[in-house]
């Protein structure tokens, strides 16, 4: 037993020597020769972090994440970079797994040395990551929707964490405002997945909205992250005879409620969140129509298509939406370094809390420094008219005016 | 009335993971949860078939159920082969049909990447109408399927003389080699069946539920099933399907999807404590 306790402390022992050893030898070698005055500069670079999925259950989001926030920083670095020095983005991979995404997070912080961090676009690892940055002091900029992940339960700001696009309140509250008084439709139906933060806080803000303005909730059915056949719920939800059903989910859940609803029949509106983009389209039934969602950027836009044809030819796939929350990120982040004057977390994070006015894809993005998301940016209702996306207007709820 | 419909058409899709989930159990008993690697494999080769090729639906079944054989052939000899030469303990066969099917998955990511996609034009939307009831098309053609293997399956067994190798080899693997058979190639062709109806459930659960590389961990509702019917039982993993089925979606509507996934769990342990034969009733031996 002894020898066994012995043997443990010196492989211990060895371990925590190995690592310090690699840690300096990192850092040397990250630094070109140069001593290393201020964290997040390794040689001609400032290096910005960032947390993807990206080989795990919504890995095409963050995919779709670093891909727009790499063609930010090829056009940002060919116009000459960020106080005379150019972007790099070191990417690791968190499997959307909050203990990976955590340690990821320490090794970006503690090994690279990134000024900030470009954040998930998934809530569960938002709220984690929240508490760390309280010591590790690197500000995260990303689009976790969750209001937990930007605010503690108090109602103020989690110091160090920054929300790029209105959050799941809001949406929601959108949402529903449009189905409630613009399509004036008053008995709504629910299904969402119980097990995920995001659509759970966009569930509660719904309710409490359609309730609130004279409608009302006549079925609420939940399912689980494993659960791929829905029609129990759906046949439950058919019962009670709602004038609509909200159902707001990730991609590829949404895509099986809309073709299992079709296949039991259910033809009424259904109400999405903004999860509906590419690729859901070549998911779903062709011959499904009303479906209204939420987007943060329209077709319509010039722009918009031009920045999706550049990264089909690109990337070789459509883009999806969280191709643009990466590239505005990035924006963002390069501005707050500009602001800052000087590649320093903290002095970027003052900074972020402050950012006004910067054009992006996904509107003209202000950060409230009393909430730390975004102020006043509208978003555009969608409709899906067989196998097509069609944009119907821009919308903020008279509420959030 | 149309939940019951509900519960068949999910205990089809679960029948004929079920089955060829038990195949392997019988012979070598050992719960062989590649299945769902092979299930995955199947899946993306289904869909490179039915987008590139355009094939009918019955070309890319066939297709895909013999490159499923195929690759549960080649698992077996990569994975299992060594393990029974050396007449090693069950938990290695376990834990190496673990490893394969995480190692596909994950290749799966690497080549195909994590986008959803949709199996092209292959009607998947379908319904009958009766009344106020639908029954989709898709999954009455599992049903059929599922139920014509099973009864092919079962005639093979009982009647052929592979069937009785396979019987006596599901008896005990070690003494038919003595009697001088040929018990590698027995189990090479289980292998085979098990990975041919694998690799149609791949090609169903991608046209029902989008192809995504998780697809293959449906494989453990194929094991609940077989453990509620009978672990090795082919009838067993059939009524177990349907049972399962019925029960998920009975709990779904009455205590909803949060508890019933508990319950079913709970059901799963209770078997395994009271029942470990199952419903069908066949006494599971240990290998020796």
């Amino acid at each position: 037993m002894r020898k066994i306790v012995s043997l443990m402390l010196l492989l211990v022992l060895a371990l925590g020597l190995a690592g310090c050893g690699g840690n300096q030898n990192a850092n040397q070698g990250k630094s070109n020769n140069t001593p290393a005055q201020t964290g997040g500069v390794a040689g001609d670079y400032i290096l910005i972090g960032s947390l993807q999925d990206i080989s795990s259950s919504t890995a095409a989001w963050g995919k779709g994440v670093v891909n727009g926030a790499q063609m930010a920083i090829d056009k940002i670095n060919s116009e000459g970079g960020v106080l005379g020095k150019k972007l790099k983005l070191v990417n690791y991979d968190t499997k959307n797994d909050v203990n990976e995404a955590i340690n990821a997070y320490n090794r970006l912080v503690n090994q690279d040395k990134v000024v900030t961090v470009m954040g998930p676009p998934t809530s569960n690892i938002g709220i984690a990551l929240a508490p760390i940055t309280e010591q590790k002091k690197v500000p995260i900029f990303g689009d976790f929707m969750d209001e937990r992940a930007t605010t503690k339960n108090d109602g103020t700001p989690w110091k160090y964490m920054f929300l790029g696009e209105p959050s799941c309140s809001q949406q929601a509250e959108i949402s529903a405002s449009y189905t409630v008084d613009k399509l004036q439709l008053k008995k709504i139906a629910i299904l969402y997945n119980q097990a995920n933060a995001y659509a759970v806080s966009h569930v509660i803000p719904f309710t409490r909205y359609v309730e609130g303005h004279g409608g009302q909730i006549v079925a609420k059915e939940i399912f689980q992250n494993t659960d791929k056949d829905l029609k129990a719920q759906l046949t439950k939800i058919k019962n009670a005879n709602p004038d609509a059903i909200y159902v707001p989910n990730y991609l590829q859940e949404n895509a099986l409620v809309l073709n299992q609803a079709k296949q039991l029949g259910i033809n009424i509106p259904i109400i999405g969140n903004n999860s509906y983009f590419y690729p859901l389209i070549d998911l779903i039934d062709k011959s499904i129509t009303d479906v209204y969602f939420l987007n943060n950027v329209t077709f319509d836009d010039q722009e918009v298509k031009k920045f999706l044809g550049e990264y089909k030819s690109k990337f070789n796939e459509d883009a999806p939406l969280h191709a643009f929350f990466g590239y505005d990120n990035i924006l963002v982040i390069a501005e707050a370094i500009k602001k800052a004057g000087k590649v320093d977390p903290e002095a970027v994070r003052s900074a972020l809390e402050n950012i006004k006015d910067v054009k992006g894809y996904t509107g003209n993005i202000s950060i409230d420094p009393a909430t730390h998301r975004p102020l006043g940016l509208s978003m555009w209702i969608m409709k899906i008219d067989k196998g097509k996306y069609v944009s119907l207007e821009k919308y903020l709820p008279p509420a959030q005016k | 009335m149309q939940q019951v419909i509900n519960g068949i058409s999910v205990g089809a899709v679960y029948a004929l993971i079920a089955v060829g989930f038990a195949l392997v159990y019988n012979i070598l008993k050992f719960s062989n949860f590649s299945h769902g690697g092979v299930m995955t494999v199947s899946a993306y080769f289904g869909y490179f078939l039915a987008s590139t090729f355009h094939l009918s639906l019955l070309v890319t079944l066939a297709l895909t159920a013999l490159f499923g054989g195929l690759c549960a052939v080649i698992i077996e000899l990569v994975a299992f082969r060594r393990i029974r030469n050396s007449n090693g303990p069950l938990i290695y066969y376990f834990v190496s049909s673990i490893t394969v099917g995480m190692l596909l998955e994950n290749i799966i990511t690497i080549f195909k990447g994590s986008t959803f996609y949709a199996y092209p034009g292959l009607a998947s939307n379908t319904v009958v109408r009766m009344g106020s009831i639908t029954i989709p098309v898709m999954n009455m053609l599992m049903l059929v399927i599922s139920g014509m293997m099973l009864l092919v399956l079962m005639w093979v067994i009982m009647k052929t003389s592979f069937g009785i190798a396979v019987r006596a080899a599901s008896f005990d693997v070690n003494t038919s080699k003595l009697m001088g058979m040929n018990t590698s190639q027995i189990i090479s062709l289980v292998f085979f069946v098990s990975g041919f109806l694998g690799g149609i459930s791949g090609v169903f659960l991608g046209i029902s539920y989008t192809l995504y590389p998780q697809i293959g961990q449906m494989v453990v509702k194929g094991w609940i099933a077989s453990v509620l019917g009978g672990l090795g039982s082919l009838e067993g993993a059939v009524l177990g399907a349907f049972i399962l089925g019925m029960v998920e979606v009975y709990l779904v509507s009455t205590v909803g999807a949060g508890l019933s996934s508990v319950f079913i769990f709970i059901l799963t342990l209770v078997f395994l404590m009271f029942r470990p034969q199952g419903i069908a009733g066949n006494v599971v031996r240990d290998k020796a």
